[in-house]
């Protein structure tokens, strides 16, 4: 400020007021700008996106719905009732195969009305199976109401169960 | 916590508990060194996609009949090769029950190209019965090649698994009549004097 002239201040005053008024020159498409970007940001979820995490989280669910199915499969597939019977002296009597992982203590037969008829109920998917009677705890005896099987791999005669 | 989380935890425990679950059936009933030999066997079953649980059932069943190591393993591996064979004749598709019932087959003596005709047959329609009743057919004593008309006629004209059953009962029925008697077990047919006493778990 010039202190020596009286119009010194009027002068400075009026540049600024001048400079203010002055109209400012924008981008004629500055507005679609700003529109195209407020329309962006509320298409946008409000959290940022991570692919790899969505698609791990997919993988992990899909692995364990395969999984549970798998492991349910074998109870979910349709089963047939099938019953044993033997007609044998015995106190007690036991079947072991391929549907009982061949557990001598898994599946008695029960002792019918008749003396000597034993009977018991599975319930088995289609399949082939193999298995044989335990009488007594101490003899192997196969079912004389279905084939034997071919292969006695282990010396003790088996018989095969075929459910359609 | 991220959202994968949870189902890949999931995941993992049925992972856990499932392979823990065959491993322990083998652990349990069979020596370590049998074990771990069967478990191998299967382990290579699972890398060529074939079925385990058979090898399973045929590695408890000898531990039940009281076989030995040598034995288990022997027997566990022969069935690792006719899994094999019958998928490579039955293709990809077929199911783990049909494979068993193919293997089974093979080791009666029928051949690939009697299993091949049967599924040319039945084109889209399951191959157990007919390959059980087969296999059946041949252990009772009947030829492979007369098992295997009597078996195609059936399949030829679209029969139903029951009529294959029938058969299978008839001829045993049949066999049985004609056969001589013998002094066997109880029941109401002979049978073959039992083996070995129950093996005593460990």
């Amino acid at each position: 400020m010039h202190a020596d002239s009286p119009d010194a201040p009027d002068d400075t005053l009026r540049r600024v007021i001048a400079e203010l008024r002055r109209p400012v020159h924008l981008d004629a498409r500055i507005d679609d700008r700003v529109l195209r970007a407020i329309a962006r940001e509320q298409a946008l979820p409000p959290r940022r996106v991570r692919p790899a995490r969505w698609a791990g989280g997919a993988l992990g669910g899909a692995l364990a719905a395969g999984l549970l199915l798998t492991l349910l499969g074998r109870d979910a597939a349709p089963t047939r009732p099938i019953e044993l019977r033997l007609i044998a002296p015995a106190s007690h009597v036991m079947v072991v195969g391929d549907f009982n992982d061949w557990d001598p203590a898994a599946t008695p037969l029960r002792r019918g009305n008749e003396g000597g008829t034993w009977t018991v109920e599975l319930r088995l998917p289609p399949g082939r199976y193999r298995y044989t009677f335990l009488v007594d705890g101490r003899r192997w005896v196969p079912d004389p109401e279905e084939p034997r099987a071919a292969d006695d791999d282990f010396g003790a005669p088996m018989s095969v169960l075929t459910v359609s | 916590m991220p959202r994968c989380a949870v189902p890949l935890a999931v995941v993992a425990v049925l992972a856990t508990a499932t392979l823990h679950a065959q491993e322990r059936r083998l652990v349990d009933r069979l020596d370590p060194v049998t074990a771990t030999a069967v478990q191998q066997l299967i382990d290579s079953a699972r890398t060529a996609e074939l079925p385990t649980e058979p090898l399973v059932q045929k590695a408890l069943e000898g531990a039940t009949l009281g076989a030995g190591g040598d034995r288990i393993r022997t027997a566990v591996g022969v069935l690792l090769g006719q899994l094999g064979r019958a998928r490579d004749v039955l293709g990809p598709t077929a199911t783990e029950a049909e494979l068993t019932a193919g293997a089974g087959a093979l080791r009666a003596g029928l051949t690939s190209e009697t299993l091949q005709r049967l599924q040319v047959m039945r084109p889209g329609q399951p191959l157990v019965v007919p390959l059980s009743v087969l296999t059946d057919l041949v252990a009772e004593g009947m030829t492979a090649d007369l098992a295997a008309r009597s078996v195609f006629d059936l399949a030829r004209n679209g029969r139903p698994d029951a009529d294959f059953l029938a058969l299978r009962r008839r001829v045993q029925t049949e066999l049985r009549s004609t056969a001589p008697r013998e002094d066997g077990p109880p029941g109401r047919s002979p049978g073959r004097p039992a083996a070995n006493p129950p093996a005593t778990r460990p």
